[in-house]
This record gives structure tokens, sequence and C-alpha cells, in this order.
């Protein structure tokens, strides 16, 4: 049986650049978020880190290599890796996205939206059952920051999101920065988003930081603190039910103290 | 385990998107921009506009991060060569490389691979012209730069292998067999100081172009060793590298027999001492890995 964390829990994604500061000092976090496809290989370098992390810490696997609305399912191979590593870190639950990655033997690294429409709700779902069955630990599907809508939708982001979760029975992982750049760029309100989600089936939320291009569009570039509106969303969504909370900074890094420094501001929100 | 297949309308949508996604960028205008006027137009037509961003500005958003997050990227497993030819050429040979090899996997870092040969492939006169060069290096340098780089990559993140340490038992079978090289070893060969320019770009946040050193007057030859997490660097004598490059490919007898009729007869009553403070030396660094793989009808391998 997987451990778990604290619902109050603070963690911090694990970024290479935070591999020299580790142990000068060991930073006051309750866990770390790994990217799962950077730990799939056999390469020595980053499992050295990892076996470092994982001596003091709880460590949550989070992908973006699933590819769940691609046009071939995710692969058994895929699976069996990500299942090991969670087995290797005892992570408590496995995490990806509600997307596609690539299609036709191309990988295109970035998180692709689809129309929201039920057709897709009914696939989705029962890949990510499959998943949460091969992975056999809880399975969270996060939804994206996007830029795109598409006129065949008939379904809300938010309705979509959710009715996946609800029939595939796995979790959210929530990313609540994700729900404001959308928000912004699609023209919705963030707090109906929130209206829709079941916070108890929230295995986590994410929290990170955007940037607004000249165009107006918002791009989720995790290089910057996170938003005041995010923070309220943040606080809004944490007084419906606690959960653990994870701060993602993937460029433009700052020093670890001063990133951890951002997770102090999350205790001060909720509080 | 039956998995859902998905419906043909999402096939066609996503090869479409990627399709766009993977139009190179235009460069044109000496930036790298999205030229959506390219785009197709059942593509645009079924993404939401807005009062302020049209659909086909939305969807460039993506096509432009697909390509900036590959180059960069490829920048960090090839800084080297980056740093060497300027960013802006070095995004050319990069474009050139995923259009030959587009991404295919999950993992990031597997879009280097073969780089050096996609730059290899394309005409010397556009490596060594291509617009935009402050620093006019030319191809032979820069592929051997690419060499480097793809050296480095591979000791870093090479699978941990256990050193050979062979046994008075195995003097029988070295006199009859290859070695294999560790994962964590590369042996490289240079014209120009590259090796100790690669190891000292640590910091990979600086941009600035460098300048290609003078060549040295006779190629050099190095051991590329990873002990942790780090890759160090360990200068070869040329005998001791074409030493170490023939035991990949010869057993020992036959590779010292290659060596001594390659070296003048001045030094062939040395080398018997020399090659065996080599062989030791290279047992010690934990260079090999085991025997090499057995051919037909020869014993089975380590």
């Amino acid at each position: 049986m997987p451990q778990s964390l604290a619902r109050e829990a603070l963690g911090l994604g694990l970024r290479t650049r935070h591999y020299r500061e580790l142990g000068e000092p060991w930073p006051a976090l309750d866990y770390f978020e790994i990217i799962s496809e950077n730990f799939l290989s056999d390469a020595e370098g980053p499992r050295y880190h990892l076996d470092r992390v994982r001596e003091r810490y709880p460590i949550v696997l989070h992908g973006v290599g699933l590819n769940l609305l691609g046009p071939e399912p995710p692969s058994s191979r895929y699976l069996d890796r990500v299942a090991a590593l969670a087995e290797l870190v005892d992570a408590p639950f496995v995490s990806d996205h509600l997307c596609w990655t690539g299609a036709h033997g191309v990988s295109h690294h970035d998180l692709l939206p689809v129309p929201h429409v039920p057709e897709l709700v009914e696939l989705a779902a029962e890949r990510a059952r499959h998943v949460q069955q091969h992975l056999g630990r809880p399975f969270g599907l996060e939804n994206l920051s996007s830029y795109v809508a598409f006129k065949a939708s008939t379904m809300s982001e938010w309705d979509f999101y959710a009715a996946v979760v609800e029939r595939a029975a796995c979790s959210f992982m929530l990313d609540i920065n994700n729900i404001y750049v959308s928000s912004q760029n699609h023209r919705f309100s963030p707090s109906d988003y929130l209206a829709r989600i079941d916070f108890s089936r929230v295995l986590q939320v994410h929290i990170a930081g955007h940037t607004r291009e000249p165009s107006g569009i918002l791009i989720d570039t995790h290089d910057q603190p996170v938003a005041d509106p995010v923070w309220q969303l943040y606080r809004q969504a944490f007084r419906e039910h606690p959960f653990p909370t994870l701060l993602e900074w993937d460029d433009q890094i700052p020093p670890l103290a001063a990133t951890v420094s951002q997770l102090e501001r999350a205790k001060a929100v909720r509080a | 385990m039956t998995w859902p297949s998905s419906p043909e309308w999402l096939l066609e949508l996503q090869a479409r998107f990627g399709a766009l996604l993977r139009t190179p960028l235009d460069r044109s205008t000496g930036s790298l921009r999205a030229d959506t006027s390219a785009y197709e137009a059942a593509l645009v037509e079924a993404a939401e506009a807005s009062a302020t961003v049209t659909s086909a500005d939305r969807l460039a958003v993506y096509h432009r991060q697909y390509w900036f997050r590959l180059f960069t990227v490829l920048q960090g497993l090839y800084p080297l060569t980056a740093r060497l030819a300027g960013y802006w050429r070095f995004n050319e040979f990069a474009a050139a490389h995923l259009r030959q090899r587009p991404p295919r996997g999950f993992d990031l870092d597997a879009v280097g691979e073969q780089f050096e040969l996609s730059l290899a492939e394309l005409p010397p006169a556009s490596v060594a012209l291509a617009s935009g060069s402050a620093v006019g290096v030319a191809a032979q340098p820069l592929l051997e730069a690419a060499r480097v780089d793809a050296a480095f990559h591979r000791v870093t993140r090479a699978p941990h292998a256990e050193p050979f340490h062979p046994s008075m038992a195995d003097a029988a079978r070295l006199l009859a067999s290859g070695l294999r090289l560790s994962p964590a070893v590369a042996l490289v060969q240079e014209n120009w100081p590259l090796c100790e320019l690669r190891a000292a770009l640590a910091d990979r946040h600086q941009h600035d172009t460098i300048r290609l050193p003078e060549p040295w007057p006779a190629p050099r030859c190095w051991l590329l060793g990873r002990r942790g997490s780090k890759v160090g660097l360990l200068a070869l004598e040329p005998r001791e590298a074409q030493l170490l490059d023939l035991l990949q490919r010869l057993p020992l007898e036959q590779a010292l027999g290659h060596l001594e009729a390659a070296v003048p007869p001045a030094e062939r009553a040395a080398l018997p001492e020399k090659a065996q403070a080599w062989l030791a030396r290279s047992v010690r660094l934990g260079v090999w890995a085991g025997f090499a793989e057995a051919r037909e009808g020869a014993a089975d391998s380590r």
C-alpha cells in the first residue's frame, strides 16, 4: 500500500537546477514531485540524485508523456516503466495530463488540447481507468493551460474534465494556475470551474507562475512567482477541502531557498 | 486489456495540428516567427477566435512552443556546438535535424540523438556559410564539436556498469577476445582543443558565442569518464588511445600486433612495457565493462 501525503502538505517540483543545492541544507518541504520521464531511463546520473532525495522525502510522480488522447493508446512498455518507478519511490500517487502529446509516430513534447465533447469523455475515461489499473496506485489527471479552443466543443472544459475523472474513477490533479490562464484566454469564470470540482477527489493542487504575451494571451511559463489572482483562487479552493500543494518552477529558477519561500506564502494565504 | 480507439475525426485533427507544429518557423525577417498565412484553412477554421486574438495567432503559440522547446533542449545537449556556431546558426542546424529526425517517444533528451549525423549530412557549405555568422566557424570543427558534445551526453546518460577487473582465470580469454568499453566512458580524438572547452561550459545559461581556438599541431586523445554525476577528462597518449580503440575490436594479442606494426621501429622496444602500463591503467580506471560480444563460433561473452 503506497504511503500517503497529509492534506496540508507542501511540496516542490524537483528540477535539475536544484540538484547542486540539495543538502545545503535540505529544504523544509513535506515532499517532492518528479517528472516521471526524467527518471525512466537507466541513466545513473538522475538516479543518483533521486536516491538522495527519496531517502529524505516522499516523492510523487508527474508525467508529461502519457499521451492519453493520442491516436494510439498509452504503451504498456511506458506504463510498465512508470509503474516500476512509482514502486521504487513508493509514490503515493501518479499523475499526468488530460491531453495528447504526439500523433502518428511523432512526439510534439507539448500538452495539446482536444474539443470537449462527450465522445472524448468516454475515450479518455476508459483509457485513464486502464492506466490507473496498470499503475496499481491512485492516478490523477491534470487540467491544461490552453491557448486554443475548438468550435466543435459542446461542453465546458470543467464539465469535460470532471466527467472524465468521475467516469474513470480516478482523481483530479488540479492546476489552479492552469485554470486561471485558460479562464483569461477563453473568457470564462474560474469560479465556475472550481465549483464543478469535487475536492474530495483532488490528489494534489499545482500552483505556478505565468506570463502575458503582447497579444494578451497568458502563457503557462512556470518562470516567475505565483500571480495574485491565482493565490485568490487557491484560497477559495483550499477552503472547499484541503489538499497537498505543489509549486512548479521550470524556467528562470531562483535559488532553492527563494523557491521554497513561495510555499510559505501558500501557508499564509490559506490561514 | 482492450484499449478504446480514437475517432476518425480526432485522428484527422491531430494530423493537421501536428503538421502545423512541425512546419519550420520563418527566418526570412531575421527572427524566428510563425508564418500564420501558411496555416491550413480547415484547422484555422476549427479553432475559436476572440475579439482580440485570431484563431491562427492562437495556433501560433503552440507552433512557436514546439520549435523553441526543442531548440532549447538541443542547445543544452550540444552547448559547445551552439556557442561556437552562435544560436541563430545553431537553430538552423537544429531545425534541419528535427525535420530529418523528428522526435519520437517520451524522452525529451532523445531529440539530441544523431544530431551530429544530421549536421554531417548537411551540405558543408550550409554548415560553414550559414547566414548570421559572426565567427565564420567552418564545417569541420563544428562537426567535431558536435561529436564532443554527443560523447559528453552519452557518458552523462549512461547506465551504471560494474567495472571489469579481469582475474588470472581471464588471462587466456583476454588473449583471444576483445573488450567492451564501459557505457560511462568515451574515447575522443580532437583536432581543436574542444574537450576541455566543453568541460568548462558548466554554466549552460550563458549564451554568448565563443571563438574557435587554434587547432592542435597534432590530434589529441581524451578519455571521458563519469564518476557519480560528474564527467571527467583524462589526456591519453595517442598510442594509448589507439590501443584502447583496437581492444574494442580485436583480442589483446592481435591488438598489440596492430599497434606494433603502426609504430616506428625506434618505439617498438619500449612498446610492450608501455602497453602493459596502459592496459593496467585502463582496468584501474574502470574503462572496461567486460569481454566484447562473442562473434559467431567464438566463446560466449561475459
